[in-house]
């Protein structure tokens, strides 16, 4: 039994558990045929009510699951696979009908039915079972309040609203200005512009993947690996401190992690050239300003000449550099956890002097 | 138009019928469910099932309350009401003529007050309008509405001239209606008087049975939020605040919605929630210090005051088993809504404290006074500072002249493990705690100890005996002083143990083995004059006599043994060595370390290695040691520990309960046990020593650290301030630190020294009456010069060095106790003339005053026990009318004196003979005293001047 927790504590590291996830992400996707069978969708249901039935039995995870507010979270695990599941298995299906050159199923559905019964009924009916998990769930789960607020003892961990998990993740690897506001700011803009950029007619009204390849994996990144599944982590795996906790881990607050992470400016000065910092700091941090300033403005042209050619012709430049500029700020966080994972790299840019830190 | 294809169905509506239905039916399922949650809460159910406990109570009192009517004497009376009533047949036509009249003007008296009402409303409006438009207008231009508004005003007046005549007419009818029956109604009275206790019992009785309307209407579910009677009640108290952190708001205790008998007596016997609380004279009860509507329940016993639920309310088991059991009967979880949970039952007193600021003695609350006798006395003040502990001085001896008492080798032993020599000590266990008592820790404990005592004789200064080869005396006259002067008071010889013996009789050093210990020479030297040896000792003079001195130091020297714990490892220079550096290395680079090493002696190195040892586990906190005198404490301050979070403290990897209370008990009981599984290097280990506290002694000193509480109370809440409660507060401490309460009783506290005299009335004398009853200047000399007052008493007073400010204290306390006129009054002399004073020296001989009071001769024939002072100190000593009060009422002054009250019946006497009343006779025996003279009398302080060179 033991070693069966373990085993878990072990995947859920949040190195193991983003690359995980990547990955699981990556194979449903490429093989998206695999991924919707029946037998996989359920079984996956399955597989989550048994982890979750029988870890009940261990009491640090019967702790954090029972938390009242984290209760929700366990229900958004099983959604968001079921949602994600049911969706690609319908694109999948229309794919397939497509390539038979039969039209897709949501065509083949009755078009028009009445508002009464088939609208307003079910209405009815939603209203009436949203009306008794409300009044179960008020009366089974207590309210999760706290005690009164101390400005000179917070509570620790000090967990962001589940819905901003992700953001708070972010702050692991980014400085808040560039995690609090930058990014956010870039998530907002970059829905927004969604309507501009995305201007492929196709998938209208019906379920589709072939079509819609490159939104609709870039769409799920975004959503489900880089922000549903952070708040996943967050909210179960994230303890005291801030340090990782397995999902069968006691929350000591003693645990220590050791993060001794260094400066790109100090790996090349230091341990590359071995010269010693230059002391003014735009000399010294000019190397990882030169990689941001490569990343962000010269990283879209090479896209645009080399990989993503027929993109770019396809988009016309405005378009594409825009998309490149969401997309590469997306990546951004995944590109600095795998340097933090491999190189134990603190910062790009680390300008103490400007309170300036990328 | 485009094809438009037919309108379909998208559902089977059959199947939504049936979801429907179902849905519907968990609906209704779920919503009985949140009804039935908000019936069944548990608040709710106690106040139902209070009202069958109610039910009890009130029929065993109504049962005790018939028992006490006399059923012949109500018989009588009804029978006298029945003969009343029959007499007034002949005039029941008159008697209904006048209620008939009486009704009808009673009709037209309330139509006639409404309408005067009515006159009055409209008078107002009109006025108001009037005032309003009439502002700023010309003089005059609103003159026929000012007549008008004139005009309302008399037809006001006019209307109640009518009422006030209906009102008198309607009396007056009233009056005859009563005179007729006058008779009957005083019966009815006195019926009632008798039975006022059963009829209001009986009433109540009515009202708890079950009703139709309280318990099926108006506290039925889903209806009960109209007007049940079954609600939350609560006490919102303004002068007493929580502090939420952000703000401070006036507390709001609701602990009564389920403890709802706890100012209600007669409920003892009942279990929680619906017991009385255990002490209403002090708490709770209207008429107490504390009551329940100004003082709460939270600001003592803590907990979140709002909550209602059992959980919520934070209430803390006092040990394990309560836990399980609370958690099983109540879903008893560890507190988290609320920072600071409910004391355990015993502790409240900690909260005392709050309102009680930095008084270490607080009437009426044993616990926490106990908790702060042991505070003291364990020394927990001098390594934690603590607010109102700062004035006092260290608790062990001083170690400035330690090689003229004792040995190295004795002292390894003893500090080795002090307890094992000395059961009663205080003194803790530095060395050898859990967290060092491997062998490899045992190697650098002996390192330790073997250089912490030689940097203690190292730094000792030499010292003269007063008396050189001092003549040895009697064991046994030794050890009767010892028994009998006062020495006991403060010292313990047996095998008591701490917490038996209690922090007043801990308040010297244990007399345990002695002997083994020192020499004759220095426990002479000692007992002769201790400030000879240690000029800051709390000893006080005994005055004995040389002859004295060296009885009862050859008796102290008799006792002897006590074996000390032997080293678990032989000492060794080398490692010794290694152990200095380690200490040097944590504050100097490892080169400067190994250089100071490498400069030093081998004896220097062990001194310097003591210095460092001393330094770090705070010897010198308790013991005045050469080098020390402006080191800081080592320990943590305590000031505001018990409002300390629990995030605060770190429980490491201790399984307890993570309580503050399991914290600090944990910590007391094993004061190494947070080291417990980790990894350590040795300078990085807990260092508090090891006192051996027993769990009671435990308890009491986490009551103490609990009492040590941010000041969040605003001044209404606290004891009101006055010079009166200052001298109080300031005399009480000096009398507890002085360990003056050890022999005296003061405020029904103190004189323990009783328990080890024959007779109470051969202990020390009791000192609540001292401020009315001694002139302050003739104490203030007894202080300086104690003299015997009754010379047949073998405990002595003895002489304290107090400063003339402490003296002060001392008699502004007393005077405060006493509630007793400041020190200067005018002197009540008696001219020895006149019939008055004859008659007082004739009371004076018939009362044999002289047989058992001494007048210069002490009497013969009396039992130690009846004798009392000698009454020529009278005019000197006493107040004068004080004396008059001690011979009027003795016992009340002093419960279980043996002084006679002789005007038993005061104000009647029963001396006939004399042409005087009482307070005459009591007077006259005064005023004959008052011309005595010649009594003993202590010497007049003085300070020499003037013959300086």
């Amino acid at each position: 039994m033991d070693a069966i927790k373990e085993f878990f504590n072990f995947f859920a590291d949040p190195r193991v558990f983003f690359l995980l996830t990547t990955g699981a992400f990556v194979f449903a996707v490429w093989r998206r045929d695999l991924f919707v069978k029946p037998s996989v969708g359920y079984g996956l249901q399955i597989f989550l009510v048994l982890f979750f039935g029988l870890g009940l039995l261990d009491e640090n995870f019967r702790l954090i699951i029972g938390k009242p507010d984290n209760v929700p979270i366990v229900g958004l695990i099983f959604l968001l696979l079921f949602f994600t599941w049911y969706s690609m298995r319908q694109a999948v299906l229309n794919d397939q009908r497509i390539a038979n050159a039969e039209p897709v199923a949501e065509k083949v559905e009755e078009d028009r039915v009445w508002v009464w019964p088939d609208l307003v009924y079910i209405e009815l009916i939603c209203l009436v079972l949203c009306s008794v998990v409300l009044i179960v769930w008020s009366i089974v789960l207590k309210a999760p309040l706290e005690q009164p607020a101390n400005a000179a003892a917070t509570p620790n961990p000090s967990k962001a609203p589940w819905y901003f998990l992700g953001l708070q993740e972010m702050l692991v690897y980014f400085d808040p200005w560039l995690a609090g506001v930058v990014l956010p700011s870039l998530i907002i803009v970059g829905l927004m512009a969604i309507p501009y950029i995305d201007t492929n007619p196709k998938g209208n009204g019906y379920y589709t993947f072939k079509e819609r390849k490159a939104e609709i994996t870039i769409f799920l990144f975004g959503f489900v690996v880089l922000w549903s599944s952070l708040i996943v982590l967050g909210t179960f795996l994230r303890g005291p401190n801030w340090n990782f906790f397995g999902p069968f881990e006691y929350w000591d607050i003693h645990k220590l992690e050791a993060l001794t992470n260094v400066n790109l400016s100090e790996y090349i000065w230091l341990r590359g050239l071995g010269v010693g910092m230059p002391s003014h700091w735009l000399f010294r941090e000019l190397p990882g300003i030169l990689l941001v300033s490569f990343y962000v403005f010269g990283l879209p042209v090479v896209f645009a000449r080399t990989v993503f050619k027929r993109y770019y012709e396809k988009l016309g430049p405005a378009r594409f550099y825009v998309t490149a500029f969401l997309f590469l700020s997306m990546l951004s966080l995944p590109v600095k956890m795998l340097a933090r994972w491999l190189f134990n790299l603190k910062y790009v840019v680390a300008i103490g002097e400007l309170f300036f830190n990328i | 138009m485009a094809d438009k294809k037919a309108v379909g169905h998208a559902y089977n509506i059959d199947f939504l019928n049936v979801i429907f239905a179902a849905s519907s039916i968990l609906l209704f399922i779920s919503t009985l469910w949140m009804v039935w949650d908000d019936y069944d809460r548990e608040w709710k159910n106690y106040q139902r099932r209070f009202v069958q406990l109610e039910t009890e109570v009130t029929r065993v009192a109504l049962e005790a309350a018939n028992a006490e009517v006399d059923p012949a004497v109500l018989e009588q009376l009804e029978a006298d009401r029945a003969t009343a009533e029959a007499a007034l047949v002949g005039q029941e036509e008159q008697l209904t003529a006048l209620e008939a009249q009486e009704a009808a003007v009673a009709i037209e008296l309330t139509v006639a007050s409404q309408i005067h009402q009515f006159a009055k409303a409209d008078y107002d409006v009109d006025k108001y309008t009037l005032e309003i438009d009439r502002e700023g207008a010309e003089e005059g231009a609103f003159a026929e509405r000012e007549a008008e508004v004139a005009a309302q005003y008399d037809e006001w007046l006019t209307l109640g001239l009518e009422a006030e005549r209906l009102t008198a007419e309607r009396d007056g009818l009233r009056g005859q209606i009563s005179e007729i029956r006058q008779g009957v109604t005083d019966l009815d009275d006195e019926i009632r008087g008798l039975t006022s206790e059963t009829t209001r019992l009986e009433e109540l009785l009515a009202d708890l049975a079950p009703s139709l309307i309280d318990d099926y209407l108006l506290n039925a579910p889903l209806i009960d939020f109209m007007a049940p009677s079954i609600t939350v009640r609560q006490v919102i108290l303004p002068n007493i605040l929580d502090d939420l952190n952000f703000i401070r708001v006036p507390k709001m205790d609701r602990c009564m919605t389920c403890h709802l008998a706890i100012d209600r007596e007669g409920y003892e016997a009942y279990p929680q929630p619906f017991a009385t609380h255990p002490n209403l004279d002090t708490y709770v009860s209207s008429g107490s210090p504390h009551p329940l509507e100004t003082t709460g329940c939270t600001v003592c016993h803590e907990g979140m005051p709002q909550s209602i639920s059992f959980r919520d309310a934070a209430h803390t088991p006092v040990s394990l088993d309560q836990e399980h059991e609370w958690v099983e009967a109540y879903g008893w979880e560890e507190p988290h809504l609320w920072d600071y949970p409910m004391l355990p039952s015993g502790m409240a007193e900690a909260s005392c404290a709050k309102c009680h600021l930095e008084e270490v003695h607080v009437p009426e609350a044993g616990v926490l006074n106990l908790a702060y006798g042991l505070y003291e006395r364990a020394g927990c003040y001098t390594c934690h500072k603590t607010a109102g502990f700062e004035e006092l001085r260290e608790p062990g001896p001083s170690l400035r002249r330690i090689g003229a008492k004792l040995t190295p080798e004795w002292v390894a032993g003893w500090i080795r493990d002090p307890r094992a020599i000395k059961q009663t000590t205080w003194m803790p266990r530095v060395w050898y705690g859990s967290n060092t008592s491997t062998p490899e820790d045992a190697r650098r404990n002996e390192a330790e100890i073997d250089a912490a005592v030689a940097y203690l004789f190292a730094a000792s200064t030499d010292f003269e005996f007063a008396v050189r080869s001092p003549r040895r005396g009697d064991a046994a006259e030794g050890q009767r002083l010892v028994e009998s002067v006062g020495c006991l008071a403060c010292h313990v010889a047996g095998d008591e143990g701490r917490l038996e013996a209690g922090p007043r009789r801990t308040f010297g050093q244990a007399l345990q083995n002695i002997g083994s210990k020192t020499t004759y020479e220095w426990v002479f030297d000692w007992v002769r004059d201790p400030q000879h040896y240690s000029e800051s000792t709390y000893m006080p003079d005994l005055r004995l006599t040389d002859d004295e001195a060296a009885d009862v130091a050859t008796y102290l020297m008799s006792l002897t043994g006590g074996t000390p714990r032997v080293a678990e490892a032989t000492y060794d220079q080398a490692y010794a060595d290694e152990v200095l550096l380690d200490y040097l290395k944590a504050i100097v680079p490892t080169a400067e370390a190994e250089a100071t090493v490498a400069a030093l002696s081998a004896e220097e190195r062990t001194v310097e290695l003591g210095e460092r040892v001393i330094g770090r586990y705070g010897c010198f906190s308790c013991h005045d040691i050469p080098g020390f005198e402006e080191t800081q404490p080592i320990g943590t301050e305590l000031s505001e520990e018990g409002t300390k979070l629990i995030t605060q403290l770190d429980f490491a990897h201790v399984e307890i309960p993570h309580t503050k209370i399991d914290w600090f008990e944990n910590k007391l009981l094993d004061p190494g046990i947070y080291d417990e599984n980790r990894v350590l290097q040795p300078l990085e280990k807990l260092r508090m020593p090891d006192y051996g506290f027993s769990e009671e002694e435990t308890h009491l000193l986490v009551t103490a650290i609990m009492s040590f509480q941010r000041e969040v109370q605003p001044t209404a809440a606290l004891v009101p301030g006055s010079a009166r409660q200052d001298a109080l507060r300031v005399g009480r401490t000096l009398t507890r630190r002085r360990n003056c309460v050890a022999c005296h009783e003061i405020e029904n506290d103190g004189g323990d020294y009783v328990t080890l005299v024959d007779d109470p009335s051969l202990a020390p004398p009791l000192l609540t009456p001292q401020g009315a009853k001694v002139k302050p200047d003739w104490n203030y000399a007894f202080f300086k010069d104690p003299i015997s007052i009754r010379p047949w008493l073998d405990v002595r007073m003895p002489t304290f060095d107090l400063e003339d400010e402490q003296w002060n204290e001392l008699l502004g306390y007393f005077a405060a106790v006493s509630e007793a006129i400041g020190p200067f009054r005018a002197h009540t002399v008696a001219s020895a003339r006149g019939d008055f004073m004859a008659t007082g020296e004739e009371l004076f001989d018939l009362l044999r005053c002289q047989q058992c009071h001494v007048l210069d001769t002490i009497p013969e024939d009396q039992p130690t026990e009846n004798l009392a002072p000698d009454l020529r100190m009278t005019p000197e000593r006493l107040q004068a009318d004080w004396v008059i009060d001690w011979i009027r009422i003795p016992q009340t002054i002093q419960p279980g004196t043996r002084m006679p009250a002789f005007w038993p019946n005061y104000p009647e006497t029963f001396y006939q003979q004399f042409d005087q009343d009482a307070e005459q006779q009591i007077r006259s025996i005064r005023d004959h005293m008052l011309t005595f003279s010649g009594g003993p009398r202590p010497e007049e302080p003085v300070v020499q001047v003037g013959d300086q060179p």
